[in-house]
Order: structure tokens, then sequence, then C-alpha cells
């Protein structure tokens, strides 16, 4: 039960990652701020502007 | 006990693997199991990653756990960022599946069903994976640079620019041929280019969802996304027989090449919130749960393989593409076995996300053999289909002729029986108008994906949800690619622009951005146009551009790879990457030159343009005269385009050579890039 709630726990991780929500949660610890609409928005422009300057893959 | 046990399992799996691939290899007539492939494909990559992966690992790489890795010396929470290695696994993954390993293997299945398979399980064991974890590992090493910085610190500013130059020409070529590959799938065919349609301002409500109503709830406005996809497909279906919705988006390959470019267009100039972004959540988790799907599906299934193991077309007289086995199959094949592209992925992202050294054994390597296997599932889904179905849907009508008759006639003449009401049968069923030279590869991958989901659950009944679930999910990512891809190109461009004019550089300049968006977006919009109206179905010319371009990007890599070992004083593991280094090189040159030179036409860019001129000088095109100067043009523009990709890669070739000699005789300092030594502190309850 134990190893299938680690199984479960790393996947949502996994799709929280893909997802960049772990990513603004780690935005958020770091610079000491509260979860608000500004925020989510400040996040993005810095966080897609870098990710969209990569090619996806063939 | 445990080791021992352990050691038996790999003697099984040995035996196991090599039962599996002596019974695809030998198996001539009958039908086989696709469970053969998929055992042989399995066992294969086990042994690969466990032996040949550990042994680079751990011999050649020397990857130490005690040694601090950028994640923990640069961390800033944002790029730089130890992660859980399967967590790393996933994401990696994610970035380096593309639509190539699945269209790939569809094409090159006009072979039979051996060489892909054989070439897929061996170049990605031997080549693939290997490319992957070296430049993977040389990236971490350095801080995560980028392959671009990583030519240019090890070979040279000459080696650094040429491959900054040959990134950019491939994203073009690449561009336009996933384009054709969806303009192909969508043509004549309302119920797709709806749902496709669906999907833009499906994309644009997420985007609005995630920014004003519920901010950073990505995984909950996905799933209220695929819900919307969902329905988009179902009305879809009502769309497609609507007399008079169905017209509508019932469009020709040249509208769609125009609506494509001008999404390209539009998504490369559009703030990333509000389009691209929403996209590519969407599509990265449909991504992963279709092949998730398809996986399980085909174990569940074990559908029979009805192609044989190898067809007449060997001999070069493929309807597909034109071209012998050697060197045609391999660059079809592109990256379900070696990805160029994926060299830029793995000198991107995850490098930075490293938590311990050796988890590069696991990301690097093993993330490619997953790419790999996805391939294999390409392949028994192509595979599945009667052989007559496959050529009748693939081949395009200037080969097989126009008319439905003229094509079945072509097709079962070749040996591979099918009847006018088999394919009238079947496109009823998936509720498509007509599957004739539905060329590309997405509609007949599409077929074999519903095929085996249908026989999962639902039976024939739902067979045209499935079709066009498979069809929506090749697109939709597809476009992702071409979205974010033009984005990419534009910055490139506009990085090389700003030397001549300043402003053009900057990325906020909103003149700067419509001039490059639009440049970027004309140049692979014009080689999707050109591949549009190609009376061989565009495939054949840009499908091997873009395989000879992609493999020529993996041998820029693997130089790159061959330098910083001869630096590290690794000189004696060479053949490592020497091996698929000289078998890209002999592959990708006989290609290209047989692309330039061949005296076959159908081969050939400058036989065609000659054959093509001798029809105009004969005056019996009077007619469209214009159309064939500009057919005569393009064949001209792509030899070029090839003789190019050979030049540069020449370029980079010479100049490592040069490099590589030089350190062996001593003449030339063996200095290495790479960040000092720093002991890691990290404490595995910080992951």
């Amino acid at each position: 039960m134990k190893q299938f709630k680690t199984v479960c726990q790393l996947l949502l991780d996994f799709v929280r990652e893909l997802g960049d929500q772990n990513a603004y949660q780690r935005y958020l610890a770091i610079h000491s701020r509260k979860h608000s609409r500004e925020e989510w928005q400040r996040f993005c422009a810095e966080r897609l502007s870098a990710k969209y300057q990569r090619a996806k893959c063939c | 006990m445990k080791k021992i046990l352990g050691r038996i399992l790999w003697v099984v799996l040995s035996v196991v693997a090599a039962l599996c691939l002596a019974g695809i290899s030998l198996n001539r007539g009958e039908p086989i199991n696709s469970i053969w492939l998929v055992l042989a494909a399995a066992c294969t990559y086990l042994l690969g990653f466990r032996f040949y992966a550990k042994f680079i690992a751990a011999k050649v790489m020397v990857l130490n756990n005690d040694r601090a890795t950028p994640s923990e010396r640069l961390r800033n929470g944002h790029d730089f960022e130890p992660t859980n290695k399967w967590i790393l696994f996933g994401h990696h993954f994610a970035a380096i599946a593309g639509p190539g390993p699945l269209v790939g293997p569809v094409l090159a299945a006009q072979f039979g069903y051996l060489p892909g398979t054989l070439w897929i399980i061996i170049g990605a064991v031997l080549g693939g994976a290997v490319q992957d974890f070296v430049i993977l590992f040389s990236s971490l090493r350095r801080d995560g640079k980028s392959l671009g910085q990583m030519a240019r610190e090890e070979i040279g500013k000459v080696g650094g620019l040429t491959a900054l130059l040959t990134v950019l020409f491939i994203m073009i070529i690449l561009l336009a041929v996933v384009a054709l590959v969806v303009v192909n799938a969508l043509k004549g065919s309302p119920w797709g280019t709806f749902t496709i349609a669906a999907t833009m301002p499906i994309a644009i409500f997420m985007g609005l969802y995630l920014r004003y109503w519920r901010p950073g709830k990505v995984l909950e406005c996905s799933v209220l996304g695929f819900i919307l996809v969902v329905l988009g497909i179902l009305a879809g279906q009502w769309v497609s027989v609507s007399s008079s919705i169905a017209p509508v988006f019932t469009l020709s390959g040249v509208a769609l090449a125009i609506a494509v470019i001008v999404y390209g267009f539009l998504a490369s100039a559009l703030p990333v919130w509000l389009l691209l972004a929403p996209r590519d959540y969407l599509s990265t988790f449909v991504k992963l749960g279709v092949v998730l799907m398809l996986g399980v599906g085909i174990l569940f299934v074990r559908p029979q393989m009805q192609l044989p193991a190898f067809t007449r077309f060997i001999d070069g007289s493929g309807p597909i593409f034109a071209g012998k086995i050697f060197p045609f199959c391999f660059i079809t094949i592109a990256c379900g076995a070696i990805s160029g592209f994926h060299s830029l992925i793995s000198s991107g992202t995850t490098p930075k996300m490293f938590a311990k050294e050796w988890h590069a054994w696991p990301v690097g390597y093993g993330s490619m053999l997953l790419e790999s296997f996805v391939a294999i599932m390409a392949m028994i889904a192509a595979c599945v289909l009667q052989p007559g179905i496959y050529f009748a849907v693939n081949s395009p009508g200037g080969v097989v002729g126009a008319t439905p008759e003229a094509a079945v006639a072509t097709v079962s003449s070749w040996g591979f029986p099918v009847t006018t009401s088999d394919m009238a049968g079947l496109a009823r069923q998936v509720g498509e108008q007509s599957l004739f030279s539905r060329t590309g590869g997405a509609p007949s991958l599409a077929l074999g994906m519903a095929h085996i989901f249908a026989k999962g659950g639902g039976g024939q009944a739902i067979l045209a949800f499935w079709y066009h679930f498979a069809i929506m999910f090749e697109a939709l990512f597809i476009l992702t690619v071409i979205d974010a891809g033009t984005r990419v190109g534009r910055f490139m461009l506009q990085d090389f622009l700003s030397h001549i004019y300043k402003p053009l550089g900057r990325t906020s300049w909103l003149p700067g951005v419509i001039l490059t968006s639009a440049l970027i977006v004309l140049a692979w919009g014009y080689f999707l146009y050109q591949g549009v109206r190609d009376p061989l179905g565009g495939i054949n010319s840009l499908w091997p551009l873009f395989g000879i371009a992609n493999q020529l990007l993996a041998a820029i890599a693997l130089c790159v790879a061959t330098t910083i070992f001869i630096k590290m004083h690794r000189a004696r593991y060479l053949w490592i990457t020497c091996i698929p280094l000289v078998w890209l090189i002999t592959v990708t040159f006989t290609a290209a030159c047989q692309k330039i030179f061949s005296s076959d036409p159908r081969i050939g860019f400058l036989a065609q343009a000659d054959r093509l001129e001798s029809v105009v000088e004969s005056g019996v095109a009077a007619a469209n005269l214009a159309e064939m100067q500009t057919l005569i043009f393009n064949a001209r523009l792509d030899a070029m385009v090839c003789g190019i990709f050979l030049l540069l890669v020449t370029t980079i070739l010479v100049d490592s050579f040069r490099i590589w000699v030089g350190i062996l005789r001593g003449t030339r300092e063996a200095r290495v890039t790479e960040a000092p030594f720093v002991l890691s502190r990290l404490r595995p309850e910080e992951l």
C-alpha cells in the first residue's frame, strides 16, 4: 500500500512538473510570495519566454 | 543467491532476445504476431541499457555521484533545480518524443516490417541512445551548455557557427515536412479538419482560463481542455454528415497549407500564454496518454503483422518514396533509431535538473530506448493493416493513378490485392470520404491505431471515433512542433539579423517580430506549398530531405562528443561514438548524393528537373507551362538545400578531424572545458 502511494505521488509530481505547477511552487517559495493572479502572470512571463526559446523535438 | 538469480535473469533475457530476433528475421510467408517484435525490442533494450550503457557510464564517462551537478551548484529554483530521476526521465521523454518516430516507421514499412524493425532496435541501442547519453553527459559537465555552445568551445568558431546554421536550415525543412503530414491527413476530411480547427479556440479558452479565471491550475485546465477536445471529435462526426457545414471544412491541400502557414505566423507572433503554452500542455498530456494506451493496446490485443518481412520495394521502386533499402530505410526511420534533434534537447533543460550524475544513465540512454519503443509500436500499427490497404492509403495518385479503379488495379498488380469496395467500406467505417492516396503516414498510422484500440474495446462501432482520435493526437502535437519551432526559428533569425540592424534582435520590437516571423513562416511555408503541389505527394522529396538533415545533425553531435572524449583522454573508447558517426556519414552522404545526382528522376532532384525540362521543351505541357517551371525550380532548390547540408556537415567534420589529429599527435592542447569538481552535499531528502 505504501509503495502504491509512493508511485501515485511520483506520478502526480510528474504531471505537476509537466504542467509547470511544481516550478510555480518553487518560484513562490524562492521569492517568499503568495499565490495570486499577478504572481502567476509574472511567473508565466519568465517561465514561458525561456521555455519557448527552445525547439520542440521532431 | 540474489546475485546468481540476477545473472540467470540476464541470461534468460539474452536467450529470449536472440530467439525473438531470430524469429522475426527468419520467418517468411506466414504472418507473425506483433508480440515477437515487442519482446525482441524490449529484451534488447534491457540488455543494452544494463550492459552497454552502464559500461559507457562507468568506464568512459566515469560518472561520479560525489560530484555536484549544475542543479546543485547553480540552484536557482527556475532552470537549475535537482529533480527526482523518474520525474526527470518522464520530463525528458516528453521533450524528445515527437512525430518523427511515429511517421518514419510507417513510411519505412513499404520495405516490409523487418528492415525498419531491426534498424530501430540496433540503431537505438548502438547509436541514438549513445548520442543522447553522451551529449547529455557533456552538457551536464558544462553547466547545461547547448550543442552550439559546446561545438564552438570544443571544435572552434567555425564549428559553432556551422552548427547554428545547420540547426536553422534543418528547422525549416522539419517544419515543412511535419506540416505536410498534417495537411495530407486533413485533406478532404471535414471531420478531421473540424476537430483540429476546434483545438484553436479550445487552446485560447484554456489560455484565458489559466491567466484570468483559475491562474496556476494547469492540470485542471488541461483536463477541461481534453474533455472539450473529445467533444470536438464527437461534434466532428455531426459536422461531417451535415450537408451545409461539411463543405466548409472539406478543404483542399493548398487551402489547408495556407491555413497552417497563417496559424504558424499567429502562434509565433501572439503572446505565448494565449495559444502556444495551453496547446503545449494539452498536447504533452495527450501524447503521453496515447503512447501509453497504444503500448497497453498492443500487449492486450497482440495483433498479427499483415505486411511481409520484405516487400518487392527493397529494389528502390517503392511507391511511397523512391530509393533502395540502403540508404533510404535508415534515412526514413530517422528519429526512431537516432535523432540529431535530441542533441538539442539533451543539451537544454534536462542537464540543469540532474540531482546526481548517475541519473544521466536512465534519463539519457533510457529515454531514447523508450522513444525507440514508440517507433516499434508505430511500425506494428502500420503493419497490422492489410498490405493492399496500406499501399492504397500511402501511395500518391501520381504513382498509382488518380481514380479508385486505377489505384486498386496498380496496388493489386504489385501482389497486394485490394478492391474499391474494401477501401470504400473502410472509409465509411472511419467516417472519411476516401482513403486513397492519403500520403504522409498519419492516416495509415491512425487506421492501425484505431484497429488496435477498437479491438481493445468498443469494436468496429467506434472505429471512426478512434481513427479521428488518433488523427487529433498526431495533428495536435505536430502543430505544437510547428508553433514552437516557428518561434524558435524567429529567435534564431532575429539573432542573426541583429548583426545587420540592431533593433531586429529585440524580441519586444513589434516590426522586428512581425518581419522575422513572416520570414520564417515563408521559408517553411514555401517548402510546404511545394510538397502539397508535388504530383508525387511531396513526401517523396521532403521526408528524405528531413531525414538527411536530421541524421546530419546527429553526426554533428557525435563529432562534438568524439572531440570531448579525445580531450578527456578516452581515445581508446572512441569506437563508441565513431561507429555510429561513420555509419551516419556513410548513410547520409550516400542518400544526399543519390538525392542530388541519381539519374532516376524519382530519386535524383536534378534528373527530375531535367526530365521536366525536356517535357517543357517538347511542348507537351504548354497548357501548364508556369506550373512546370515551378516544379523545375523546386527540384533544383531541393538539390541545392541537400548540397548545403552536405557542405555544412563536411565543414564540421573537417574542422573536428583537424582537432582530433592535432590532439592525438600531441601538437594541440587537449583543454577540457568541464566545470571544476565540487563535492556534492545534496541530501536525499532534498529531492
